[in-house]
Order: structure tokens, then sequence, then C-alpha cells
């Protein structure tokens, strides 16, 4: 029986494929984007995530406690009378996990389950049981794309759409934004291109970061001619991209980047020359 | 005009009424004395004629006067049981048949009725024959004004109308703004205004095939008619500015068996959302067969914030109702009465609203008298059920001798009084009374705290239970007990099982009682305003609802309940078996604007829908957030713990997010919107 770190799991999740959708979140993730929205997807190990907006400062999660579960964290997560003591990170089974899915089944008529996170790839066995146990089900893995490609070729297999995140064509610069070099994502992209499997390219755009304009040219030269890409989603930079960091303790690093009123400066022309269709979330 | 009408230009008429006092009318029936104010109010109304108005007709004089002295009226109440203002209220006319005939022969027949009537029946056709002529004064004096005034087209229309029967969609919508704004004059109040695209459709039909109107004149012509739902509105609050029951009904199934969605329906949809004000709020019958594209349109409308339209399950609400005793034609014609109750339109005097069971206070005493006797969860739940049935029945004998202020006006409109000679105060074919539901998520989730954490794990004791429901319950526990799951919503086995029970004993409780007016009890699951009234009467809950919070309103998961999201709580809240609680509340979910924004989210929200209602939900309401709302919010998180935004690639809970991005989350609605 496989297990896995699960830090959310979303119903209706209406921007995450077509079709009324949940989505399941995958804890743990080996890049470090500066703009990742989702903080507590990074560490695989389950960690607080505390609403500090409403504390009282009554003291009383601070108090000694005795529950078992309380003791990693050094805080007791079942005192706050306000509930804002969470704790992101729930192991679970991917079999039960995949049957309470299947359930919502009636929902899914045209749509399906999105395996998100984090990086789903960091959890293989604990994915793959997922994906094997939503058999009949419409499944999407938006992944970013740093894994091995065998394991990256089994989730093409098995999920029926891929959506991959491209951050920098520039392996340089994608380390300086991710803290990784970009080869093994591109190797895997080449998979993707060289097969019928359809899938989507993702890319956020960071003002000032990765929105340079031979950047977006090489992501559509790249892409040109690919046959089973539907197409290619740009999610536009907010700055609400830091919310979540506070409550998770951590730092967020681009707080001083500005998206207001931000437009992006995609080259069109280049994405038609290369009959790549793309749209701005 | 619509801009004239959106600006209140008409208000600017208003004046003080000058009646004389109620003192007048002593040695009067009460039939005459409603008779008397309403030909005194319609008479001191100066018609005011707007530029280029199409449909005419906006009150002039604020105020109406009192039937009673307010010593007669604390006499008649020391007898009676009077429900709120002890008006006519809630029911549903006929408008199509008046407005088919017109007022001359809806007059002769009242006339013929005279011969043979006895002396009280004699004075309820006079007072209706009466109303009629004044009336008919007042409409002549607009047509006046219009000619007057130049407006050649309103004192044509009114030169047919009311007199004769509409022929064009014009003519029928200006007869109806005539009806219901006479009703208003009469006193009664919460006027629904029932199928609309039912008996609409002939005029519209009409003038469509004959060229009369195209879409884009039919749309402009339907808009002015919503507008003048708002014109005087402001005289008519209810316990809020907005709630005066101007509730209209589209779609669904027709007498014959077949559902109706018509190219009105959806123009009238379409003027809603372009208009975006708060009347007619909209109600759309919808059934498993109903085409996606109804609710596409429908979620359009929710889209734009108003809070409607209101989703009614023909599948579960004939069916119910047929159950109730309601003749099956009567049932598929069934309407929504002011907020969401079902009635039946021109035959039903029911009062939907008239009770209210507490269900967390039954809960609590049964945890205070009953706990420590019973040996098992199934006799303490028995002991509940009891007091269910005993409440029920309380709350019925309380409720005799009921006195309604006669309408002869509205007589008129409703099938068959003017045949019986007989006042629809009196009764009509259907005298139903309806208790809402009120509490019913912490009622669920207490009686699970009972089942699974005292007679299952025994983590609580019985003592404990007790202390809280005292309001003695230890900090710690209560603080246990609000985050413990499972809460009703999150789609688990044990409040899905519960809730089914309790609405079915629910509507065990009332199957055997007759009202005093021989009609029978329907229970259903809204609140009105019961949600804060109750929570007054209550202490700590074993849900971890504390004293002092309100309750959810109608149909909803407890509010501190964070939900697992909308298709676990459309799963748990479609579980029961509404045909036997079909007295109406609705679940409602909220949305945040956003999430209509891009891409397909409308159709997505459609979809849902379209799947609350095959999941065998009964009634549904979807809120799509605004900024008001957010401000709330930040002003009391307490009420809003469920509300969620849109971020980025993510959505938060509102009330979590720093202030800084809570702020943002506003300014950004704020431009955008
Ligand atoms: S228990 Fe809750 S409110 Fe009290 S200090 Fe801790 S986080 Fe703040
Ligand atoms: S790949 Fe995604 S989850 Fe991982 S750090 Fe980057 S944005 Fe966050």
């Amino acid at each position: 029986m496989a297990t896995g770190i699960v830090f959310d799991i979303k119903e209706f999740a209406v921007h995450d494929g077509p079709g009324i959708r949940t989505t399941v979140f995958l804890k743990g993730c080996p890049l470090r984007c500066l703009w990742c929205h989702n903080p507590e997807g990074m560490d695989v190990r389950p960690q607080l995530m505390v609403s500090e907006n409403g504390c009282t400062h009554c003291g009383r999660c601070r108090q000694p406690c005795s529950h078992p579960e309380c003791r990693p964290f050094g805080r007791c997560i079942r005192a706050c009378p306000q509930g804002l003591i969470k704790v992101a990170g729930r192991r679970m089974d991917a079999e039960e996990l995949a049957q309470e899915l299947t359930g919502q089944v009636r929902f899914f008529e045209g749509g399906g389950v999105t395996v998100s996170g984090g990086e789903p790839t960091m959890q293989p066995d604990f994915l793959f049981g997922l994906l094997d146990g939503l058999a009949g089900v419409h499944t999407i893995v938006e992944t970013c794309g740093y894994t091995e490609e065998e394991i990256f070729r089994k989730v093409t297999e098995k999920a029926s759409m891929v959506y991959l995140d491209i951050k920098h064509m520039d392996s340089g610069i994608h380390k300086k934004l991710t803290g990784k070099g970009n080869e093994q994502i591109q190797r895997n992209l080449s998979f993707l291109l060289s097969q019928e499997k359809p899938f989507l390219i993702r890319m956020p755009l960071i003002p000032g970061l990765n929105d340079g304009e031979e950047n977006l040219r090489a992501l559509a030269k790249r892409l040109s001619g690919a046959g089973a890409l539907e197409r290619v989603e740009f999610l536009l930079y907010n700055p609400f991209a830091g919310a979540k960091y506070v409550m998770a303790g951590m730092e967020y690093p681009l707080r001083d980047v500005d998206g207001d009123n931000y437009i992006p400066p995609i080259p069109a022309d280049a994405f038609e020359k290369a009959g790549v269709k793309y749209k701005i979330l | 005009m619509l801009e004239a009408s959106r600006r209140g230009d008409h208000h600017g008429y208003r004046k003080e009424g000058q009646f004389p006092p109620a003192e007048t009318l002593a040695g009067l029936t009460d039939m005459e004395r409603v008779t008397e104010r309403l030909c005194q109010v319609l008479e001191a109304e100066e018609p005011p004629i707007l530029p280029d108005e199409t449909i005419v007709y906006t009150r002039t004089v604020r105020g109406l006067p009192p039937v009673y002295t307010d010593e007669e009226w604390e006499k008649i109440k020391e007898t009676h049981f009077i429900h709120e203002q002890g008006r006519v209220c809630n029911i549903s006319p006929d408008y199509g048949r008046v407005i088919q005939n017109g007022l001359d022969k809806e007059r002769e027949n009242a006339a013929r009725m005279l011969e043979g009537a006895d002396k009280t029946q004699t004075v309820f056709l006079r007072c209706v024959i009466r109303s009629i002529d004044a009336v008919l004064g007042l409409a002549g004096r607009y047509r006046a004004a219009a000619e007057k005034a130049g407006n050649r087209a309103a004192a044509e229309t009114l030169a047919r109308v009311p007199h004769k029967g509409a022929r064009t969609f014009r003519e029928a919508l200006q007869f109806f703004r005539i009806l219901h704004f006479t009703l208003w004059c009469e006193g009664e109040y919460h006027n629904t205004v029932g199928r609309f695209d039912q008996y609409m459709a002939p005029y519209f039909k009409a003038d469509m095939e004959a060229g009369r109107l195209d879409e884009e004149s039919a749309l402009e012509l339907i808009e002015e008619f919503f507008l003048t739902f708002n014109r005087d509105s402001d005289l008519y609050p209810g316990i809020q500015q907005g709630d005066n029951g101007q509730s209209m009904v589209l779609g669904g199934m027709g007498a014959d068996g077949k559902e109706v969605y018509s190219l009105l329906l959806k123009l009238c949809l379409e003027a809603s959302r372009e208009l975006q004000v708060i009347d007619p709020k909209i109600n759309i019958r919808a059934g498993s067969e109903t085409p996606i594209e109804v609710y596409e349109k429908g979620t359009e409308l929710t889209k734009a914030g108003l809070g409607f339209p209101q989703y009614c399950n023909d599948d579960v609400v004939i069916k119910g109702l047929v159950g109730c005793g309601y003749a099956e034609e009567d049932a598929r014609d069934y309407v929504v009465a002011a907020c969401w109750e079902f009635i039946v339109p021109k035959v039903g005097m029911d009062i939907p609203n008239i009770g209210a069971v507490n269900f967390p206070r039954l809960v609590n005493d049964a945890v205070l008298e009953d706990l420590e006797g019973a040996p098992d969860f199934e006799s303490f739940y028995g002991k509940f059920r009891e007091r269910l049935g005993r409440e029920c029945e309380r709350i019925n004998a309380s409720i005799h001798d009921l006195y309604m202020i006669p309408a002869p006006f509205m007589s008129l409109l409703m099938d068959g009084c003017v045949e019986r000679r007989r006042d629809i105060s009196l009764g009509g074919r259907y005298n139903n009374y309806g208790f809402h539901g009120v509490g019913i998520s912490t009622a669920v989730d207490s009686l699970a705290v009972v089942q699974a954490s005292v007679y299952g794990t025994g983590e609580i004791t019985k003592g404990q239970a007790e202390d809280v429901v005292r309001g003695k319950g230890e900090e710690d526990l209560l603080t246990f007990l609000r985050y413990r799951e499972p809460k009703f919503g999150d789609n688990n086995a044990i409040t899905n099982e519960l809730a089914v029970r309790l609405l079915n004993d629910f509507g065990e409780a009332v199957k055997g009682l007759r009202n005093g007016r021989g009609g029978c009890v329907r229970a259903g699951t809204g609140s009105a305003m019961y949600y804060l009234w109750y929570a007054d009467q209550v202490d700590d809950t074993l849900s971890g609802h504390r004293k002092g919070e309100a309750f959810s309103a109608n149909y909803a998961p407890e509010l501190f309940v964070k939900s697992k999201g909308p298709l676990s709580v459309i799963e748990s809240f479609t579980k029961p078996d509404f045909t036997r609680v079909v007295n109406g509340g609705p679940l409602t979910m909220e949305f945040h604007s956003t999430v209509f924004w891009d891409g397909d989210g409308v159709g997505k929200v459609a979809r849902l829908v379209q799947q609350f209602i095959r999941h065998g939900g009964h009634q549904l309401q979807l809120n799509a957030v605004n900024r008001e709302k957010l401000l709330a919010a930040q002003k009391e998180p307490e009420k809003y713990k469920n509300l969620i935004v849109r971020i980025w690639g993510w959505s938060a809970y509102f009330v979590e997010l720093d202030r800084e991005y809570q702020d943002h989350v506003i300014s950004r609605q704020n431009f955008s919107v």
C-alpha cells in the first residue's frame, strides 16, 4: 500500500483543467522558485500553518500539552480557540484517497482529478498508486518536470494529460530562479514533444525575471510544431503569491516585485509562427 | 428612461398622505374598512408620468392608513393569533386570468354573484366591486395624465387596460403593474410575482409572431417592467430593505407535465443581469432534464452578484407537494413565496412561515434531561424524537383563532373567491402551514458528538456533555468540539445519516397534525430570521457552537466549519429526502466573483448546479461574493470563516489572509468589478 504526504485537497478547482475537478496537492518539491505561491509544498515533511491574523495572543498553543501529534511542532495544534493552527501535510493511503475521489465521479462529467503540488513526482509510488486507483477518471498531473525520465514517462503513460511547468529556457538563469538547472526538465519536454499524449505547457510570468522576449521566443521555437501540445498557459504574476509565507513562517523572496497592472510582453508573432496557441490566465 | 428610473426620479413626486384617522371607520365591517382605505389611497394618488415612460404607475403618497385604531387592534390580538402584520401576505395571485379578462368582465362576474348572496357575502362582493371601480378610476386619471404629458403610447395602452383584457405584451405588463400596485395599496405585502413566463407567454408570443416585438425591443420592455418593481420598493420594507417578496418564478414543468424553457425566460434572466437591481428576485425551476444552457444563463446572473437566481428542483418539490395532499396539477404549478417557501399559486392560502422549530435547543434539552438515563444512542435519539414530536404539536396548538385582515381586491385575484363569495383571508383551496427547521447543521453535529464521542469512544463523559450545554463546558473541550470532525457538509457517513434521520423525523413529526384551518403542517429547512432569534435561546452546543453566535441561515453547514469544498457540501446536503420536508429552505453556497472571471468558470458553476439538481437537492442559492461582503468579513471575520477568495493559482479563506493581503483582495475587487 503506497502512502504519501498531501498538503491540500481542493474540490471544484476551476483553474486546474477542464470540467469540474478536484485537485490533490502532494507535498515536497525539488525546486525553490522565488515566486512559489505554495511555500508549504516545498518541504515534504508536515509543517505548521498559522494564520496569525486573528490571533488573540492568548498563549494557549504555547502551553505544554501531552498530545503525541503536537510533539514535532513544539506547539499545541489543538488548543487554539480560533482554530488558527493547522498542519499542512497529512499522510494518506493512495488507494483510499483514490476511492474517496472516485466517489465524486458523478460531478466529473468532462472533468476529473488533477494531481499537483509541490511536485507530485517526488512521491512516485504514491502518485502511481493514486493514478492506478483513478483508472476511468480523467486525470491531469501538473509537474515541474524535474524528475528522472523513467518516472516522467510513466506519468505520461498513466495520466490522461500532463501539465508541464516551464520556468525559463536558459539553464543558468533557471538555476538562479529555482535553484536547479533545466536540463532534466528539457529532456522530459523532449519526450513530451515526441509522443502523442496530450499535454499543456504552463509558464508563470514574473516581471523582470523570466518574461524577457528572448526567453519567450525561445519557448515558442522549442514548442514549434508539437502535435500533442494543446496550448501554452501563461500565469500572470500576482503579488498574492507571498500570502502564505507568513502562515508558514517563511520569508517571501519577491516582496519587492510590483505585479500590479502588469501587462505581459508576449511576442504573439513568435507563437503564431510556431503554430502554438496560448492563453493568459 | 431606464436611467431616470434608476436615479429614482419618481421619488421626487412623493408626498405624505393625509388620511382621516381610523376612528372615522367606526361602524364599518372589517372588509368595508379595507376597501374604504383602498379607495382613499387610490384617490389620493396623483398620477406622475415620466417622459417616455412605457409602463406607468408610481406611488406618490407615502404611507398606508390603518384600518383599525390601536385599541381595536389590541383587542383583536387578545383573542386571536395574528401572523406577522395580520395582513394577507406571501401568496401568489392569478394575474393571468385578470389580465386576460379585463376588469370590466371581472366586475360583471362579481355583480352577477350578488344574486342570491347573503348579507356577509353581499358585503364582500360589494367591496370587490368598489375596489374595481377605484382601480378603474385611478387608471382613468393616469390615462388623462398621459395624454396631457404627450405620452401617447401610455395613453393608448390605458385606453385598453385594465378595462379590457390585454392583447399585447405591453398591455399585459401594464395591466400587471396596475394589479400589483393595487395589492400593495390594499395593504397586502410580500406580493409575489409567480410564474411570469407562463402567464405572459401568450402576449409575448403574439407580439413576436406579429413582428410587433423583436428580441431587442422585448428585452428593453422587460427591463422597463423590471424597474417598476424598484420604484416603490422603498415604501415596502420587510425585515430589511429589499425583503419585499417580489419573487418571480421562471421555467419548470407546465400543466401538461412538460418542461418549458422559453425565449421569454432567457430574456428575463438577461434583463435582470443587465439591470443589476434586486427586484424582481429570480427563481428558476429545474429538473433532471433541464438543459445546461438554462443553468449557464442562470450562472451569468449569479455572477452579477445579486444573490439570485435561486434554483428549485421540480423532481423533488412536485412529488413532495403531492405527498402533502396537493392535487398534481396544482403541485406542478408551484411557485416560491417571498423567500423560498414552496406555495401553490391562485388557490393556495398557505402560511408557510408561521412557526419554527429550534433544533439545537431540542438537542440540548435532550442532553440535559435524557442523556443520563439513556443506555445507548438509540434510546437517546428516541427521546429526542419524542421531544421533536411534542414540540411540533405545541407550536401547532399555539396557533389558533387565526385572524387576518380581509383583502377583497386580492380575493378577486385568487381563483374561486368571488364564486364562493368569500374573502381569501378566510382561506383558500389549501390552507397549510409551514414550520421552518432552524439550526439543522448545529443539531446534526451535536447529535454526532453524542453518538460518536459520548456513546462511541467515550472520550466525552455524559457529565461533560451536560456541562457544555449548560454553558459550563471547559474551554479546551469546547475548542476540541468546535474543530472536531465529522461535521455535516464534509460528506461523512455519520453526519449524513443523522441528517437524513433528523429530517425524516421532522417530516414524521408534522405528518399527523391538522392546523386550525383544517390544513396540514409542512416541515422545511428554512430559517428566516430565526437563525438569529433562536440562537439567543441556546447555550453552547456539543457541536462547538458558542452562545451568542448565530446559527447558519437556512440549510447550510455551521458557520465555523471549514468545509472540504462544494462537492462534499452538495453530497451531504442532498442526502435527505426532501419530499418529506418540502416547505423549502435553500442550501446556500458562496463563490468569490473571481471564480467566474476567466476560462469557463461560468460553465463549471452551471454544471455544479446541474449536479445539485441531479443529486436530488431541493433548493439552491448561490452567491458571488463581492467587495462589500469582503469588507464585512474584515469587520466580523467569525461570520465569514468559509468565505473563499481566489488568489492566484490558489484560493484562500479570506479571513485567514494577512490584513495586507485582505486589503489587496478588496482593492482588486474594487478595481475589477
Ligand atoms: S492559541 Fe490561537 S489565538 Fe491563542 S496564541 Fe495560539 S494561535 Fe493565537
Ligand atoms: S516547482 Fe512549483 S511547487 Fe515547486 S517551488 Fe516551483 S512553484 Fe513551488
